[in-house]
């Protein structure tokens, strides 16, 4: 069992109250006192009484009960959690970038507007698209974003009978979740028994009725569509479009340009790929990047040089050089004002530190520690397709002459101190233990981690109930996850504010 | 560390698929003809194996565990002797029901009604979908059930895959690390069987021992034993389509799951007939093939809701006999619209037609692939088998 210390449960503000003290850093009042409505003021609020200290040590102990990239190995399978360079960060609080305002005269953020013309132009470069629009602050808006500009196009081509969008088995949730939002009927598609997508049935589902097709390349069993070129052709063959999900671009960048398999529309994960922070659910990016066809249909705004920039000007004067546009037909916004601008610069610092060369190099090597990984644990856990696997392969959580199951097999993984692969997902995987290791790791790490699979495979056959009730070490054990997500309870009951 | 003391009761039908190796399709009523073709006895050898393998899980478990499991069992062949053999300790099980003589139906009906007084968790038996008949008609849903599959014809949904397979789910089951699901209960008249028609009545909705489905939640995956939400989305779906057709004849089919559309409707569909709806209103319930074929001659649109029958995929042919080829035709085969929760199609993996006419069979099975509506706005293509 390994060692690790069990970390207590950090008590509330409310909890840690304590009557009459206080953090009095209110400098003296200089201006008169205005009186309060006498009907809304309270005795009774019950708000915590803390001093300074006592707030900086009770947060300071949260931050440290959370678990990231920067304290541990995170091998969360389709999400890419790669080290995040801390000189994305620096460029991000740079000044000019932080301190401007989205409604300032463009003339003024000139330098923000070169920032994302560039991004858009690196991006089309890298996917091999005609277009960009980095509105979208997630991949699943970018998502829904490109299911509405499917809807779009056959609208202007009084095509509207096409309401079917394919996708297969081992899709991620959010393919299906977005079609039914954008007004569209999912049809999955089933995968064959190399786990890409069964052609006979692709064919089989091809017709008028269809609006297009979402792929992810790899697919969410780390596996590259070997068929990709005619699964293409038989989407574009019945008149449909093909989207591509760019969550695991991290496999491709500089070796593979999805453009150039033909798919029409794609949406970016910067905070995948491009080494920025997922944050809690946001903010994230998931530009899209697209082929002439849909370019017209864009979100906006979008960056644009003037024609006439180059010209030379006086100095006393600068000039605008980039500007915004919004394409002809396009959606409209999908967002109040330029996406994640935050994140862009984040994104720009990743690529520009990386250079083309860089990127691939990023590719390759997430490609082979996933490879290495996978053959490390070859033999304890089955896998669930035996093949050269891409940026991220998939297990099966089970254990010959054990009972154990792939969630114990987690749980049990945070006791050993890293995070736990992506359980459950894809569907079509029984028990399925989805592991993405990323390039940034090194082998002593990966080594670190088989080596705690391996252990855990052998607590499994010697004392599964050790297994079964994980998590030991960290301040709550295993929770009743279904009740979790039905019931969630928002609100402290110690809290009560009678108003 | 508290003990907790499980509950099993445990029932062989020591007769159950000697006929099938002999050529007889099923053995009710036949067992000393099956005996004098020269049978023997599976059944036994199948329960034994699935006791060996739980044997086996259990005794992986450490001493630390604190699961405790009761044997409820018959006499002699229905139980007591494989229990025996596999080394189950004396104290370890309870004879509930004794037989005289040979074992039949009745034996069984009244093993399961001691198998509840007893409080049985689970009721495991051996046989074929004439035993789970017998189990279901008393047990019916106050006990989940699981057959060790060794009858003739198992096309009830309770069955396990193999004896191994079947000692993994009770092991599971039993560690409270399964759920349970509503499974059909079939049963074909082996006496027209036997004389080569091929019928099989739907007879019940039992509970089984189910691995949960999961379902996904942001980034993490949750498992839900409840499927009312998926059931609903289909249901509106559904609805979304008929909607703007007034005038449409809607005929649902069989089975749990076209039920629960029904209930979502406001409707009292029966569980196991075809009933007939038209604008929201029940205009006909349980209806014989005549009776469907009138109402059709009524309406110009119609549309026919079915459900395949879980594991062996049957949408038309079992557990609807009204639905004749005849029938079928009328309606049209680009009118029948197949539903099914993901959990029911992740034990189903093809779909089959067997209406008795091998062109319409073919017709209705497509290219190889037919579109199963699964929930709000989602349909799975789903391989199909002739
Ligand atoms: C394959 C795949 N597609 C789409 C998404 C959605 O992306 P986002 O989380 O940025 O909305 C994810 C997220 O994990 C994913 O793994």
């Amino acid at each position: 069992m390994p060692e690790i210390e069990k970390r207590s449960i950090e008590k509330t503000v409310y909890e840690l109250s304590s009557q009459g003290r206080s953090t009095n850093l209110m400098p003296e009042c200089d201006v008169p006192e205005a009186k309060l409505p006498v009907d809304l003021l309270h005795e009774d609020l019950h708000l915590p009484e803390l001093s300074e200290l006592d707030v900086v040590r009770h947060f300071i102990r949260l931050s440290q009960r959370n678990f990231c990239v920067d304290s541990g190995f995170y091998p969360l399978g389709s999400c890419t959690m790669k080290y995040n360079p801390k000189i994305n960060e620096a460029c991000a609080r740079l000044a000019g970038f932080s301190q401007s305002h989205p409604l300032q005269p463009i003339d003024t953020v000139q330098g923000n507007l070169a920032l994302m013309f560039e991004l858009q132009e690196w991006l089309k470069e890298i996917g091999g698209f005609a277009a960009v629009s980095l509105q979208p602050t997630a991949g699943a808006q970018g998502e829904l974003t490109a299911l509405l500009m499917m809807r779009a196009y056959f609208r202007d081509r009084d095509e509207t009978g096409r309401t079917q969008i394919l996708i297969p088995d081992s899709a991620h949730g959010t393919n299906p979740a977005s079609t039914t939002m954008a007004g569209f009927e999912a049809l999955e598609i089933p995968s064959d028994e190399h786990g890409n997508l069964d052609l006979a049935a692709l064919k089989a589902a091809c017709d008028a009725s269809v609006a297009g097709l979402m792929i992810t390349n790899p697919n969410t069993l780390g596996l590259f569509e070997r068929n990709i070129e005619s699964i293409v052709r038989c989407v574009h063959n019945c008149g449909g479009l093909v989207y591509g999900d760019g969550a695991n671009m991290n496999a491709l960048v500089g070796a593979v340009r999805p453009g150039d398999l033909g798919i029409d529309v794609m949406h970016y994960n910067l905070h995948k790929t491009f080494g920025t922070p997922h944050g809690g659910g946001g903010p994230g990016s998931g530009p899209l990047g697209v082929s002439e066809k849909l370019a017209s249909y864009l979100p906006g705004p979008m960056v644009c040089r003037l024609k006439n920039a180059e010209k030379s000007e006086p100095a006393e004067k600068i000039k605008p050089v980039y500007t915004l546009f919004t394409p002809e037909k396009s959606i409209g916004r999908m967002n109040s004002h330029f996406g994640s601008f935050g994140v862009f610069v984040r994104a720009y610092a990743y690529i520009l530190q990386h250079g083309a060369e860089g990127l691939k190099q990023s590719a390759l090597h997430a490609v082979l520690n996933a490879n290495y990984l996978r053959e490390r644990l070859r033999g304890i856990y089955p896998l669930s397709h035996d093949r050269t696997c891409m940026h991220e392969f998939v297990l099966q959580g089970k254990i010959e002459g054990s009972s154990v199951r792939a969630v114990d097999i987690s749980k049990r993984l945070l006791d050993y101190g890293f995070h736990p692969p992506t359980t459950y997902f894809p569907l079509i995987v029984p028990e399925a233990l989805m592991i993405e290791p990323t390039e940034t790791e090194s082998k002593q790490t990966l080594d670190a981690f088989a080596d705690a699979l391996k252990a855990i495979a052998q607590e499994a056959v010697d004392h599964p109930e050790t297994l079964q009730t994980a998590p030991h070490a960290t301040p709550v054990g295993r929770l009743d996850e279904v009740r979790a997500a039905r019931k969630l309870k928002l609100r402290d009951d110690g809290l009560q504010i009678k108003l | 560390m508290p003990m907790f003391i499980k509950r099993v009761g445990f029932l062989i039908n020591p007769i159950a698929g000697m006929g099938g190796r002999v050529g007889l399709k099923g053995t009710d009523g036949l067992a000393d003809k099956a005996r004098a073709l020269g049978a023997e006895p599976v059944a036994q050898q199948r329960a034994k194996q699935t006791v060996d393998e739980l044997l086996r899980l259990l005794s992986g478990a450490s001493s630390i565990s604190c699961l405790l499991l009761q044997w409820l069992t018959c006499s002699g062949d229905m139980g007591e002797t494989v229990l025996q053999s596999a080394g189950v300790s004396a104290n370890a099980f309870e004879i509930v029901h004794r037989i005289a003589g040979d074992p039949s139906a009745e034996d069984t009906r009244q093993a399961v009604q001691h198998f509840l007084k007893k409080q049985a968790d689970l009721i495991v038996f051996c046989g074929g979908d004439g035993t789970a008949r017998d189990i279901c008609s008393v047990a019916g849903f106050d006990v989940p059930i699981l057959g060790i599959p060794s009858g003739v014809k198992m096309f009830s949904g309770v069955f396990g895959a193999n004896p191994a397979h079947c000692a993994e789910i009770i092991y599971a089951f039993l560690q409270d690390r399964l759920t349970t699901a509503q499974a059909d209960v079939l049963d074909l008249d082996e006496a027209r069987y036997r004389a080569g028609e091929w019928k099989v009545q739907l007879y019940q909705v039992a509970l089984t021992p189910f691995e949960p489905k999961h379902m996904q939640s942001a980034k993490t995956l949750i498992e839900d034993i409840d499927e009312t939400a998926i059931k609903d989305g289909i249901a509106e779906f559904l609805l979304e389509q008929f909607r703007c057709d007034a005038s449409m004849l809607v005929l649902l089919g069989a089975g749990s799951t076209v039920k629960s559309v029904g209930d979502r409707w406001g409707i009292e569909k029966t569980l196991l007939g075809i009933d007939a709806v038209v604008n929201g209103e029940l205009i006909g319930r349980d209806l014989n093939e005549q009776q469907i074929l009138e109402l059709l001659g009524k309406f110009k649109t119609r549309k026919l809701v079915l459900s395949p029958i879980g594991a062996q995929g049957f949408v038309l042919g079992r557990g609807n006999l009204q639905l004749s080829h005849t029938v079928i035709r009328a309606i049209g085969s680009q009118n029948i619209i197949v539903i099914a929760t993901p959990t029911k199609l992740a034990r189903t993996p093809v779909l089959r037609f067997d209406t008795g006419d091998a062109a319409l069979d073919r017709e209705l099975a497509a290219n190889g692939f037919i579109r199963v509506i699964t929930g709000y706005r989602r349909r799975r293509l789903v391989k199909t088998m002739l």
